[in-house]
């Protein structure tokens, strides 16, 4: 078995094992440490006598001796008289085969990693090491922070989850809104940190790939919510529409300039399926109707095809029906200089409280364009410093300089 | 476990000395809310107003006396329970009942080992 298909494995196995663990002795640490020792013996095994017809299985078996026997060193360490015996493995896991072995206990571990109480930058670094099997190293550069950093982020979000006494259950259905609304946003920010690759090379390409097979689990978990299927549409047509991103000098396209001919086909139509099972279900929250937009711009098949402008102004203005805010009203107002004109738009824009948006670097490019649009040279390039004074990354970097260069002709 | 909820209010609100009608009408929701606790209050109070408060200060061995709360804040701490659940998402459904008169907090803390004495 090359190192690689054995990396496979332990991720692929990761999840269930860990959470199967964590529910069993309620300790994350634990969980994830007896895992990591049984792929260790995995490793030294598997390529010396052959890797086992069910990996997980052979895993979860290991992982469970690997548990008692961290245990059992605790009691030793800590001097305590002779306890009740740890869990042995019940009769149950003895006569279980393997396919019917390990309890899926995803569920309740991706409520637990996102928790309320849990500080909101370890959430989603916490759901993608043990939902996703990502390594800390990884999970560093995605979030562009040092190792170490890391590492001691999701050590603090362990002991904070064990002292006050985080439950390993599903919430209670009065929680039920908030918490999971709590574990969509987690998702949704780490889903940001990929998307904002535009490029997606190197580490983030795995990393989108992550957050798609997380929103598949979470979807299988819990195949009647709305807003989960939603946002397992959404990211797929993002996804999608990678490989049209960037033109060949590596500057951002704007969606409406992008060749829908570039885009993956099978993603769209994954993602299709998902809004349609998120419609069926009765969703009209902004997350299906985020979905939806998104949905009706993928459903564009050549440049040639008019831009779904109208539509989108629609969904927009129904998406602010439920969730009136500054970003909506932006988004909407792009939509709204296509279809009514950029001096309509300009003024909805300056209707908005820009104070709040200060830092928020969209608010500026769209200022920027708009105005430039509307023939206000002097105040456009002035907003595009400010837009290319936020640090925007370098696909976004090169298309506002561009943009801003146009200026002077 | 048991868990200690500390609750954080503008004592202003509650007037001089804490005497104001405002003070009797959350004394009686304080104590609707104890009854609805029943055996899983362990304990609690409510504090007297901060300028009562006198903070002893122990620096490099020296220990001195000061007027005044520990810290000042726009939000001081008015009153605490102690009780009894089984994990912090049952501790959070109760802390949610706890009477507040405006904007105010409640910090939920674990007792280091779980249980008094």
């Amino acid at each position: 078995m090359s190192a690689d298909a054995l990396d496979q494995a332990f991720r692929d196995a990761s999840a269930r094992i860990t959470g199967a663990l964590a529910a069993r002795y309620r300790d994350l640490d634990l969980a994830e440490d007896a895992f990591a020792e049984a792929c260790v013996r995995a490793a030294q095994v598997w390529p010396a006598e052959g890797a086992p017809a069910d990996h997980a299985a052979w895993l979860y078996r290991a992982a469970q001796r690997c548990a008692l026997d961290i245990l059992r060193r605790r009691r030793t360490r800590e001097r305590l008289q002779p306890e009740p015996p740890p869990l042995e493995p019940t009769a149950e896991d003895m006569m279980a085969d393997d396919a019917n072995l390990i309890p899926d206990e995803r569920l309740r571990l991706i409520f637990v990693c996102c928790h309320p109480a849990v500080a909101a930058d370890a959430r989603a670094a916490l759901t993608l090491r043990l939902i996703c099997g990502l390594s800390v190293a990884e999970i560093a550069r995605a979030f562009l922070v040092a190792e170490p950093t890391m590492a001691q982020r999701l050590v603090r979000a362990k002991r904070k989850i064990g002292d006050a006494g985080v439950p390993f259950e599903i919430p209670q259905p009065e929680f039920w809104p908030e918490r999971l609304d709590a574990v969509l946003s987690t998702i949704e920010i780490a889903y940001a940190k990929a998307h904002e690759d535009a490029a997606g090379l190197g580490t983030h390409a795995s990393y989108a790939n992550d957050m798609l097979a997380l929103t598949r689990v979470l979807a299988e978990l819990l195949p009647r919510e709305p807003d989960v299927l939603a946002l397992a549409a959404m990211i797929r047509f993002a996804e999608a529409r990678r490989p049209a991103r960037l033109d060949e000098h590596g500057a951002m396209v704007p969606l409406s300039q992008q060749d829908p001919v570039r885009w993956r086909r099978p993603l769209i139509e994954e993602g299709e399926r998902y809004l349609q099972r998120a419609a069926n279900e009765g969703g009209d929250s902004s997350r299906v109707l985020h979905a939806a937009i998104h949905s009706v711009w993928c459903a564009r098949r050549s440049l040639n095809d008019p831009a779904p402008w109208k539509t989108v102004l629609h969904l927009y203005d129904a998406l602010l029906s439920v969730r009136d805010d500054s970003i909506v009203r932006l988004n909407r107002a792009v939509a709204l200089a296509e279809v009514r004109g950029v001096a309509e738009a300009l003024a909805d824009v300056a209707a908005i409280d820009g104070d709040a948006l200060v830092t928020f670097l969209p608010y500026h490019a769209v200022r920027a364009d708009l105005l430039r649009r509307n023939g206000q040279m002097e105040a456009a390039s002035s907003a595009y410093r400010v837009a290319l004074a936020l640090n925007p990354g370098p696909a976004e970097r090169l298309w506002l300089e561009r943009q801003a260069a146009s200026l002077q002709h | 476990m048991h868990y200690a909820f500390l609750i954080y209010e503008d004592e202003a609100f509650y007037g001089p000395n804490k005497s104001g009608p405002a003070m009797q009408e959350i004394v009686a929701k304080h104590m609707v809310f104890a009854r609805e606790l029943g055996a899983r209050r362990i304990g609690g109070a409510g504090l007297k107003e901060s300028s009562s408060a006198t903070t002893l200060r122990r620096t490099q061995g020296k220990t001195t006396v000061h007027d005044g709360p520990f810290a000042e804040a726009k939000e001081q701490l008015g009153g605490f329970y102690i009780i009894d659940a089984t994990d912090l998402d049952a501790a959070i459904a109760l802390a949610k009942k706890i009477p507040v008169s405006q904007d105010g907090s409640i910090e939920i803390r674990p007792l280091l080992g779980g249980d008094v004495g």
